[in-house]
């Protein structure tokens, strides 16, 4: 039986869509048989940043309105072991389909899945809750902005007033350099004012642009930011890895090159 | 020197995720945090920079340090 969880932020563009794919790639990459659904309906997006865009045939709504069975619309990702996309519809609107009926679908899906991963549209409309109906827990995405966060503690308040009551927090591109000059929100800032437990913080990092770009995973990767969603994916499955540490001193390197450049 | 642009963004968000969560008016949280500190000078001797009031979803917390300081 597997979890169930939904990715979420209330605001767009903080990262859910990338966020969704590279934990589900690297839970997949760990041994994990995953599925990842794109619950934003009328904005598909996720296939596209997997790279999997050309394969689609039947999607979320075909599904659930039965005009195709859920095996038929599963595109499997062959690079990696056991991993799965629903993919959204494009030409359908968020009424098309109802909390009840997702809800539904992703406890018929579970069964088979040790992980469920719900890709959730931007906003607390109707398309959020169809994304957080059949949800047993939250990851949370935020950036360490002020309108970021502040839709990060309304989404909170959201989820836990239906009931979901784990709720994880990911801050996605942080501004090592920025932080330390006091120009950005630290990860204490953050995690001060929003009170759920921190499950990871994602580095900025030029590789995830250039990863989705090309329709490839950061996850893994030899990269900063490829190194934190691995350490996510290990945490969720229940791993006890520390959060990297992105306020300590700078390295030696930098220590040297800012003792040249005093003055 | 400037002030970290952190600050600003901080204490911006403090009032805006105040407002949001108790649904009033930023300015009403100013008269609230006035209505408490006035309530309590009443039983108690505090000093007004020593007084802060914060407001999560559940709860609001009153801090203030007594004379220790």
């Amino acid at each position: 039986m597997g979890e169930v969880i939904v990715i979420t932020s209330g605001k767009g563009g903080v990262g859910k869509t990338t966020t969704t794919a590279n934990i589900g790639i690297g839970l997949s990459s760990l041994g994990k048989k995953v599925i990842v659904i794109d619950t934003d309906l009328g904005l598909r997006n996720l296939d596209v940043v997997m790279g999997l865009e050309n394969r689609i045939v039947y999607n979320i709504v075909d599904v659930i309105e039965g005009s195709c069975r859920l095996k038929q619309a599963l595109i499997r990702d062959k690079r990696f072991p056991e991993l799965y996309l629903l993919p959204s519809a494009q030409t359908k609107d968020k009424s098309s389909v109802s909390p009840e009926q997702m809800k539904k679908l992703v406890e018929d899906i579970k069964e088979e899945f040790d992980f469920v991963l719900l890709d959730c549209p931007a906003g607390i409309e109707q398309g959020f809750q169809n994304a957080i109906a059949g949800a047993e827990r939250s990851i949370v995405v935020t950036t360490p902005e002020v309108s970021a966060i502040r839709d990060a503690d309304r989404i909170i308040g959201l989820l836990e007033a239906s009931g979901i009551r784990r709720n994880h927090l990911l801050i996605n591109r942080l501004r090592v350099d920025m932080v330390r000059r006091g120009d950005m929100m630290s990860v204490e800032d953050v995690t001060e004012i929003l009170a759920v437990e921190l499950l990871g913080v994602i580095p900025d990092d030029e590789q995830v642009v250039i990863a989705t770009n090309q329709g490839e995973p950061v996850v893994g990767e030899d990269c900063p930011a490829g190194r934190a969603y691995i350490n996510i994916c290990r945490r969720l499955m229940g791993e006890d890895i520390p959060v990297e540490d992105y306020s300590k001193p700078e390295g030696i390197f930098e220590k040297i090159s800012s003792l040249f450049h005093r003055n | 020197m400037s002030v970290h642009s952190v600050s600003v963004a901080k204490e911006r968000l403090k009032n805006l995720l105040i407002s949001d969560r108790i649904q009033c008016a930023p300015d009403a949280v100013d008269r609230l945090s006035n209505d408490l500190y006035h309530t309590i000078s009443k039983y108690m001797e505090i000093r007004r920079e020593n007084f802060d009031i914060t407001v999560t979803r559940t709860d609001i917390h009153i801090k203030y340090m007594g004379e220790k300081n």
